[in-house]
């Protein structure tokens, strides 16, 4: 009877796999802790909020509604203090701005000085912006002048996407490079240590059985990985999820094959765990943090955003967040898709070129 | 020469009659260093045969060019009458190979392990079978790792015979085990033996030679020094004139031990 040795070996390695809970549990644990941790902290709901000192040396009407009508401002926050305790706070970097008022304001035209602070441009810039807006509509106000031009705002009920919406597509981006990429080298790296590939070698198995077998248990686990990620970003994180399971899966398996192929070139570069982890290291590391997974690219400096709009994780987790946040379909993500496919290609030959079938 | 064989046209294997392994030759370097330096010999039929050697003497080199493991600069080995140079995968179904290290995948029990290496040759094996010939059915559904010393180089033999090979390789079997296991691992052994299978042994304990081998190499730099049945060897050692500072008595530590704790395996 002929049996299939790459469906024995296929089945082999899922069994042992399967069978190793620790491994199991630590492989969902990690980034089920990861996303829990930063899904927590929320980072992008918090509204960023100015923080403006005011120095009221005029005690009167017309300081004390200008004070009230900035603590009104949802955006600032207010302080109020004498001058040289509200600079102090502004040189430690606790204001973005300090106004003050002078005892002469109400009387005829006043000058308010504002201090900024340089250290936290972007911030001073949003608080003297709020000021200017402020002082503007305050002299008009004393003034009685009615503004030529006034901006009427309406709400518009958006999908009211939050920090967690952008975060689990990201997490399943980054936990499927972590599968390929670690779980690929240390596993490959100890067999080789442990004389199971000289072992294996030793029977007339073929390469290509044996490659193809560990790349379906990979891509088994990741999309078990991606199930679970998701069911508990959308049961407990309450995670708006509008897009294809199917679609996320697709994406996630042929990005996930460019991480596994990226691990056995790892493997077949380094010859010890010790030098394998380091450089595992060396490539996720920049990736997890440049590629858009916990913030948004939008928040990096305009060069750094052209150099990682080309990495393999930014492709996959754009494609991922597209996807389960948009909705969109395979061809809407294809120019994702087309980045995930050179970068495979990439990765396979580098694979096929630094792994080593050496007995050693 | 004129007779034409089935192993083909080599002129070698005209000669392989009656042989296991016939080896002319061989060579391989690594780069400036020479590590098998054009050896040959031959292996008989149903011989157990030592290649012994200090580490680096070569040793690990040749046995792992003729288990098709490793490529050859020079020279011919023709295994099982297949020219292992010219057909590596024909030979490796031909052959067991025993390892030093006994680590397999985890989490998967002997019976399944078993059954695994069995479909690596394409087979359906009765693992029960091969592993009551190692005296291993009470483990069947154990892992590996609930083995003892002695039961893990069992079990190493055992996945070498799933395809029934003509020719079997063992590679330091007995290291690390105490004297009960490796006289229970020299008991399989002759067992092996005695289905008609060939063994190609590698050992550093020179008792383990002694008792178990027909014939042996003595390998050093590369090179065979001596090619006879170990008593010849030791012979001519006497008639040059060699003697023991400490005469040997009849029995040693060893059997002292044996004596004492019994020969019964010590494995649960």
């Amino acid at each position: 009877m002929r049996r299939s040795p790459f469906l024995m070996l296929t089945w082999s390695s899922l069994k042992a796999y399967f069978r190793n809970r620790g491994a199991i549990f630590f492989s969902l644990l990690v980034p089920l802790m990861i996303m829990g941790i930063f899904g927590l902290i929320n980072f992008g709901s918090s509204t960023p909020s100015v923080n403006i000192g005011v120095v009221d040396q005029a005690h009167n009407q017309v300081s004390s509604t200008i004070i009230t009508s900035l603590k009104s401002i949802k955006a600032v926050k207010l302080h109020t203090g004498s001058l040289d305790s509200e600079k102090h706070e502004l040189q430690q970097g606790n204001r973005d701005l300090v106004a003050v008022l002078p005892a002469s304001a109400g009387q005829g035209s006043t000058a308010i000085t504002a201090y900024y602070n340089q250290g936290n441009p972007q911030n001073s810039q949003v608080a003297i912006a709020i000021m200017n807006q402020f002082v503007d509509r305050a002299s008009f106000a004393f003034a009685g002048i009615t503004p030529a031009l006034t901006l009427d705002s309406r709400p518009v009920q958006s999908r009211n996407l939050t920090y967690v919406d952008f975060l689990v597509p990201g997490m399943i981006a980054l936990s499927i490079m972590q599968t390929g990429l670690f779980g690929v080298v240390f596993t490959f790296v100890q067999w080789k240590q442990r004389g199971i590939l000289r072992r294996l070698m030793a029977t007339p198995m073929l390469v290509r059985d044996f490659f193809f077998s560990q790349l379906v248990t990979r891509l088994t686990t990741v999309a078990l990985q991606i199930g679970v990620l998701l069911a508990v970003g959308y049961f407990l994180l309450h995670f708006h999820f509008a897009g294809n399971v199917l679609y996320l899966l697709i994406v996630g398996i042929i990005g996930g094959g460019i991480f596994l192929a990226m691990g056995l070139a790892i493997s077949g570069a380094s010859k010890s765990e010790e030098t394998a982890a380091p450089i595992a290291n060396l490539v996720s590391l920049p990736l997890m943090f440049l590629s858009g997974i916990f913030f948004s690219r939008s928040n990096m400096p305009e060069w750094l955003q052209t150099v990682t709009q080309y990495s393999p994780l930014t492709y996959v987790s754009d494609a991922l967040r597209s996807i389960s946040v948009d909705g969109a379909s395979l061809w809407a993500v294809r120019g994702d898709l087309l980045g995930i496919f050179v970068w495979l290609a990439i990765a396979v030959v580098l694979a096929t070129r630094l792994f080593k079938w050496e007995v050693v | 020469m004129s007779a034409v064989t089935q192993a083909g046209d080599s002129s070698l294997a005209t000669q392989s009659q009656g042989f296991a392994i016939v080896v002319d030759g061989l060579r391989k370097r690594y780069g400036s260093l020479v590590a098998v330096d054009g050896i040959s010999f031959r292996v008989k039929e149903r011989e157990i045969f030592g290649l012994l050697g200090p580490n680096g003497a070569g040793k690990t080199t040749t046995v792992e060019i003729l288990e098709g493991l490793r490529g050859a600069d020079e020279g011919q080995a023709i295994v099982a009458g297949i020219d292992v140079r010219k057909d590596p995968d024909k030979v490796k179904n031909l052959i067991g190979v025993q390892l030093q290290s006994s680590a397999f995948f985890d989490g998967l029990s002997l019976l399944e392990l078993l059954d695994m290496f069995g479909a690596l040759y394409h087979r359906s094996v009765d693992a029960m079978a091969i592993l009551k010939k190692v005296d291993l059915t009470e483990k069947a559904h154990s892992t590996v790792t609930k083995l003892s010393g002695g039961q893990k180089q069992r079990f190493s033999i055992a996945t070498a015979l799933v395809n029934e090979p003509q020719i079997l390789f063992l590679d330091e079997p007995t290291t690390g085990l105490d004297p009960q296991a490796r006289r229970n691992l020299w008991e399989l052994a002759e067992s092996i033996r005695s289905e008609g299978r060939t063994i190609v042994l590698t050992t550093h304990y020179m008792d383990e030679a002694e008792t178990l081998c027909d014939r042996v190499a003595i390998m050093d730099h590369g090179k065979i020094l001596a090619m006879e049945p170990p008593d010849t060897l030791i012979q001519a050692l006497l008639d040059k004139g060699f003697h023991k500072d400490r005469v040997e008595r009849s029995a040693n530590l060893e059997d002292v031990f044996l004596d004492m704790t019994g020969h019964g395996l010590r494995e649960s």
